[in-house]
C-alpha cells in the first residue's frame, strides 16, 4: 500500500511493503511499529533506531509529537491522492481564513477589505486569557471579507477574516 | 499572637486553599506532609481538577470567571467558617496580594498564611513602597519626584546622568514614556511625554528615572517569622521574560557572587524589616552591567518560581510558610543557609511559540511527564483536562537540578524531550531552542533578550520530518486496515470487540 505524505513542505512517498519493511522515496527501511495501549503513544524502530511519539488523527492530517516537537503530517492513500490530483485541488486550500484560536473579544481590526497583505501581517487583535493576542495573515493575498468589528466577542474557530489569492480569487 | 498591623499567628489543623492549579497542589502537599487537613474550593470549570480530588474536603464556589468564584472574598470566608478551616493560604494571583482579604481573614479569627495586611498595603503602592524602603537604606532607581517643572527636571537629569526615562505618573503600557540619551533631546521628550500622557490618561504629570540598560531581573527570596527573625535564601535569576511574563528562572544567578549575594540579601532583609514583614516574600531588583542593584518591588506572597530556591537550599518554602503562620520560630539562621548546586525552571505554557505565542485552548489528550534524576514537575492538569480561557495558560513547571549549571541544563534538555503533551500547543519548543542557544549557555542575556534578540527560526535544530511522516503513514495504514475489517453489527456472527481481540492476536 502506498501513501503520499507531506510535512513542513517535504513530500515523502511511503510504500508499506509488508509489516516490517517500507520504502520511502525509493529507499528501503526495516521497521517495527507498535501502538501502545496507552492513548496515542507509538513506538517505532527504523533500522533499529528507537523513536517514541504521540500520534493523533486530526480531521485532515495527523499530528506527531516527537522529541518535544509537533509535526503536522498530511497523509493520503493512493486513491485519495489521485482523486485530488484529478480534481486539481491544491493541498493548501482553505488556508485563506483567519479563525479565532480561542473565544475572546476583538480589540482592534487592522485589516481592511481590499488591502493586500503579506503572510505574517497583523490582521486582528484578540483579547483572551488576560492577554492581547495578535492574529496574523496565514498567507499572501487580498482581504476580501472582514466579518467582525472592534468590541465583538467571538467563539473559538469563528471565521474573522477571509484572504483570497489575487490571481484566482480563490 | 495578634498584631495591630493585621497579623494573626496561631496553631491550626485545617487549612483552606483559596486557589487552583499547580499552586493549590503544591500547598496541599505541604499540608499533608505536616498533618494539616485541607479544604479546596472550585469553580464550575474545576470540578475534576486534581486540587479537588487530592484535598480532604472540597466546596463549590461559583461560575468559571474568577470574579465570580476565586476572587469573591465573602464566599471564601463563608466556606472557611462552614468547613471549620482555621487558616487560609492564598497561593499566588487571585487574592494573594489583597490587603483587604488578609485583614478580613484576621477579623474573622482565621490565620492568613502570608504577611500582615499593612505590609501588603505598603508594598502594593509603588510610591509608598519606594519611599519606605529608601528610608531603610535600600537603593532605588535614581530619579525625581513627580510634579517638577521642565527646568527642574532638566537640572535633575544632569545629576542623574543619561540615559534617562521620562515617565508619566498615570502611565502604563509604554504610553507617556520616552527614553532620552542626550541632554539636548530632553526638552522635546518631556513635552512629548506630557502630551501623550494628557491625551491617554488626562494627566500630564511626569517624572524622570535613570534608564538601566542591559538590566537583569534578579530577586531575593526571604523568610521571616513573627519573632523578629528574617533570613534570605539566595537569589533567583529571572531575566528571561516576554511581555513581563517570566519564562525561565534559575538559582543561583550567573552574575551574582558571594559578595553581591550578601549585599543584596542584607538590603532585602532591611526592606522587609522596614514593613515588619512576616512569612515568605521576595524582593525584586534590577541589576545593571556594573552590578549596581536597585529595588523594583516586593512580592508579598509565595512565587511561581520558588522551587528553584527550594532545590538549591534544601528548604521547603511551602512548609516553612505554614510553620511561620502557626507562630513558630525559624529553625535556621542565616549561617545555616548554603547554596548547593544549580536549579532551572521552565514554565510550560499552553501557547504556540511558532505563532506569536498565541494562547492555545483545548483538551489535553495525552500527557506523560518526564521523571528521573534531578527532575521535578509541579502541575495541576491531567489528560482529559480542558484548558479554558478563564485562567492563565501555565500548564506546569518543569524544574531540573544538577551539581553544576551544565548538569542542570543537560537534564533540562533531556526532560523537555521526554515531555509528551498533546491536545494543546505548548511552548516546549521555545524552551528547547533557548536551552540550546549560545546566549543562554554562556549566561549572556538581559530582560530584553527574548523580545528583541531571540527568534524561533535561528535556533531550529535538526528536524525529523521523515520520521514523523513514517509515524503518520503507519498509523494511517493501521487505522485503515482496522476500519475495513470491523463491520457493522449483525454482519458478523460475533461482537466486534471479540473479533478485534482475535485480529490483534492474529497480527502478533
Amino acid at each position: 500500500m502506498k501513501y503520499y505524505t507531506k510535512v513542513n513542505n517535504q513530500e515523502y512517498e511511503i510504500e508499506i511493503d509488508h509489516e516490517h519493511e517500507i520504502t520511502v522515496n525509493g529507499e528501503k527501511y526495516v521497521i517495527d511499529f507498535q501502538q501502545l495501549p496507552d492513548a496515542g503513544l507509538a513506538s517505532l524502530l527504523i533500522n533499529n533506531q528507537s523513536l517514541e511519539a504521540v500520534v493523533e488523527d486530526q480531521d485532515e492530517s495527523w499530528e506527531v509529537l516527537m522529541m518535544g516537537k509537533l509535526y503536522t503530517v498530511k497523509v493520503q492513500d493512493e486513491r485519495t491522492y489521485r482523486l485530488a490530483l484529478a480534481r486539481g485541488l491544491s493541498a493548501d486550500s482553505g488556508e485563506g481564513e483567519v479563525k479565532a484560536p480561542m473565544p475572546g473579544i476583538i480589540i482592534a481590526v487592522p485589516a481592511v477589505v481590499g488591502n493586500v497583505v503579506k503572510q505574517g501581517d497583523k490582521v486582528i487583535i484578540l483579547e483572551s486569557m488576560k492577554m492581547e493576542n495578535e492574529l496574523r495573515a496565514p498567507r499572501d493575498g487580498i482581504i476580501t471579507q472582514v466579518k467582525v468589528t472592534t468590541g465583538a466577542s467571538v467563539e473559538k474557530d469563528q471565521v474573522l477574516i477571509v484572504i483570497s489569492d489575487p490571481e484566482t480569487g480563490d | 499572637m495578634k498584631r495591630e498591623d493585621g497579623l494573626l499567628t496561631k496553631r491550626f489543623d485545617k487549612l483552606l486553599i483559596a486557589n487552583r492549579g499547580e499552586i493549590a497542589m503544591r500547598i496541599l502537599r505541604a499540608c499533608h506532609e505536616l498533618g494539616i487537613k485541607t479544604v479546596a474550593v472550585y469553580s464550575d470549570a474545576d470540578r475534576n481538577a486534581p486540587h479537588v480530588r487530592y484535598a480532604d474536603e472540597a466546596y463549590h464556589i461559583g461560575a468559571p470567571p474568577a470574579r465570580e468564584s476565586y476572587l469573591v472574598i465573602e464566599k471564601i470566608l463563608d466556606i472557611a467558617k462552614r468547613s471549620g478551616a482555621e487558616a487560609i493560604h492564598p497561593g499566588y494571583g487571585f487574592l494573594a496580594e489583597r490587603a483587604v482579604f488578609a485583614q478580613a481573614c484576621v477579623d474573622n479569627d482565621i490565620v492568613f498564611v502570608g504577611p500582615p495586611a499593612r505590609a501588603i498595603d505598603i508594598m502594593g503602592d509603588k510610591q509608598e513602597a519606594r519611599q519606605t524602603v529608601k528610608a531603610a537604606g535600600v537603593p532605588i532607581v535614581p530619579g525625581t519626584e513627580p510634579g517638577l517643572n521642565d527646568e527642574e527636571m532638566i537640572a535633575a537629569a544632569a545629576e542623574i546622568g543619561f540615559p534617562v526615562l521620562v515617565k508619566a505618573v498615570a502611565g502604563g503600557g509604554g504610553k507617556g514614556m520616552r527614553p532620552v540619551h542626550r541632554a539636548e533631546d530632553l526638552p522635546d521628550a518631556i513635552a512629548g511625554a506630557r502630551r501623550e500622557a494628557l491625551s491617554a490618561f488626562g494627566d500630564d504629570v511626569v517624572y524622570l528615572e535613570k534608564m538601566i540598560t542591559e538590566a537583569r531581573h534578579i530577586e531575593i527570596q526571604l523568610l521571616a517569622d513573627a519573632h523578629g527573625n528574617a533570613v534570605y535564601l539566595g537569589e533567583r535569576e529571572c531575566s528571561l521574560q516576554r511581555r513581563h511574563q517570566k519564562l525561565i528562572e534559575e538559582a543561583p544567578s550567573f552574575v551574582v557572587d558571594e559578595d553581591l549575594r550578601q549585599r543584596m540579601g542584607a538590603v532585602a532583609v532591611a526592606a522587609a524589616k522596614a514593613v515588619n514583614y512576616v512569612n515568605a516574600g521576595t524582593i525584586e531588583f534590577l541589576v545593571d552591567k556594573d552590578k549596581n542593584f536597585y529595588f523594583l518591588e516586593m512580592n508579598t506572597r509565595l512565587q511561581v518560581e520558588h522551587p528553584v530556591t527550594e532545590l538549591v537550599t534544601g528548604i521547603d518554602i511551602a512548609q516553612e510558610m505554614l510553620r511561620v503562620a502557626r507562630g513558630r520560630k525559624l529553625r535556621f539562621s542565616q549561617e545555616d543557609i548554603q547554596i548547593k548546586g544549580w536549579a532551572i525552571e521552565c514554565r510550560i505554557n499552553a501557547e504556540d511559540p511558532y505563532n506569536n505565542y498565541l494562547p492555545s485552548t483545548g483538551t489535553i489528550t495525552t500527557m506523560r511527564l518526564p521523571t528521573g534524576p534531578g527532575v521535578r514537575v509541579d502541575t495541576g492538569v491531567f489528560p482529559g483536562y480542558e484548558i479554558t480561557p478563564y485562567y492563565d495558560s501555565m500548564i506546569s513547571k518543569l524544574i531540573c537540578y544538577g551539581e553544576t549549571r551544565g548538569e542542570a541544563v543537560l537534564r533540562m534538555r533531556r526532560a523537555l524531550e521526554e515531555y509528551r503533551i498533546m491536545g494543546v500547543k505548548t511552548n516546549i519548543p521555545f524552551h528547547q531552542i533557548m536551552v540550546e542557544s549560545h546566549r543562554f549557555l554562556t549566561g549572556q542575556f538581559d530582560t530584553s533578550f527574548v523580545e528583541t534578540r531571540f527568534s524561533m527560526e535561528e535556533g531550529e535544530g535538526e528536524s525529523h520530518d521523515l520520521e514523523a511522516a513514517i509515524f503518520a503513514a503507519l498509523a494511517a495504514h493501521r487505522q485503515g486496515q482496522q476500519a475495513s475489517q470491523i463491520v457493522a453489527r449483525g454482519a458478523r456472527d460475533t461482537s466486534n470487540w471479540k473479533w478485534y481481540s482475535r485480529w490483534e492476536r492474529l497480527r502478533k
